[in-house]
């Protein structure tokens, strides 16, 4: 399965095979991760708070493709994407494994996968920076076996997914 | 003598470790501090009464690779309702990884904030090792480490300190296995349950 997360509504035809999952984050309900790991300890795979994220996590490990579309604030992913991402770590255990050299978390059913993030904005070469960064940290925390970053304008957004899409039917 | 506004960014602030390391903080800080939970709803409030203070001390813990979404929108909030007197900006930050190192992105992006929005940035407080460190033989550690901190304070002198439990990386994840399993106990969950590859089924 692939599957395409944007922070915003994309003027994109997404072909309706099955194959590709696409959500809006910004058209669903999804409330702040309160760290109250309950996820891990008490309903082990499953959020407490039953809200959309409920549905997008489950098609994240099951993804051998992504493509994150996110704004970028202080270089890292503006709050939209940020709040489903948190949402995110039922797909993962409390318990800690040693993985690239250093300590992560253990993955419950996973998919590794190839990961594409488009990030736009107004972004300084410093924020472009940071971001590559936690991408490259996000690779050991959410499986990433390799991944691309593309960095545009607000502008040129439906353009670059409609590139990766087109790359992804190859 | 400035006055230091202790602002907790953890989403669960009242029950949160970085609660604990705020009131370690403020025990040792000779500089006179004022402790805020960060709520959804106290954002435009924490703003205006930041006019107060010479210092803000933000402790918060790193969610996914970097900044906590809530605490996010609040600089977002602060971005667009500044104080007309801008404190000095300091961060301590704990994560639950071993190394301290993994908090680095989080400390860029506050980095780029203070830039962005004409604050300067003071003292900078990197943990490693999570929820145990103040409940095991290693607490003394963090403890040193926060009133290191909290002399920079004192004397004006703003420093970037880390610290971590001094374990091999094989020990560390004995500990914390432990620590989990005790912790699934609590709501009678065993190490087997929370082992589980399923993801919502």
């Amino acid at each position: 399965m692939k599957l395409i997360l944007s922070d915003k509504p994309l003027n994109v035809s997404v072909p309706q095979d099955g194959e590709i999952r696409y959500f809006d984050l910004s058209a669903l309900k999804i409330a702040n991760c309160m760290g109250c790991f309950g996820c891990w300890t008490k309903t082990p795979g499953k959020c407490v708070i039953r809200d959309d994220a409920t549905k997008v996590y489950p098609c994240i490990a099951s993804s051998e493709k992504v493509l994150y579309v996110s704004k970028v604030k202080y270089g890292g992913y503006d709050t939209v994407m940020k709040t489903m991402l948190e949402r995110a770590i039922p797909v993962q255990q409390a318990f800690i494994r040693i993985h690239n050299g250093e300590t992560h978390h253990v993955q419950r059913a996973v998919v590794p996968k190839q990961a594409t993030i488009v990030a736009y904005g107004d972004i300084s070469d410093e924020e472009k920076d940071i971001f590559r960064q936690l991408v490259a940290r996000n690779a050991s925390n959410m499986s990433f076996t390799d991944y691309e970053i593309i960095f545009t304008t607000e502008a040129m957004l439906d353009d670059m997914v409609k590139k990766t899409l087109q790359k992804w039917e190859k | 003598m400035g006055k230091i506004m202790i602002i907790n960014g953890s989403p669960r602030a009242p029950k949160s470790n970085s609660k604990r390391y705020a009131e370690i903080f403020s025990k040792y800080c000779v500089v006179e501090t004022e402790y805020f939970n960060l709520t959804k709803k106290n954002h435009l409030e924490l703003c205006s009464k930041m006019n107060e203070f010479t210092d803000v001390l933000f402790v918060f813990p790193l969610y996914a690779d970097s900044l906590p979404v809530g605490f996010l929108n609040f600089l977002k909030v602060l971005e667009a309702n500044p104080p007309a007197h801008k404190p000095v900006v300091s961060i301590l930050i704990n994560c639950g990884f071993l190394e301290y190192q993994q908090n680095e992105v989080a400390v860029r992006m506050m980095k780029v904030f203070c830039k962005q929005n004409g604050y300067s940035l003071g003292s900078i407080l990197m943990l490693g090792s999570g929820e145990a460190i103040l409940d095991g033989p290693f607490k003394f550690i963090a403890v040193r480490k926060i009133r290191q901190l909290a002399r920079t304070f004192a004397n004006g002198n703003y420093r970037v300190l880390h610290s971590t439990m001094p374990l091999p990386k094989k020990l560390f994840l004995k500990a914390s296995t432990s620590y989990w399993i005790n912790y699934g106990k609590r709501f009678g969950t065993t190490k087997e349950q929370m082992q589980t590859m399923k993801i919502e089924e």
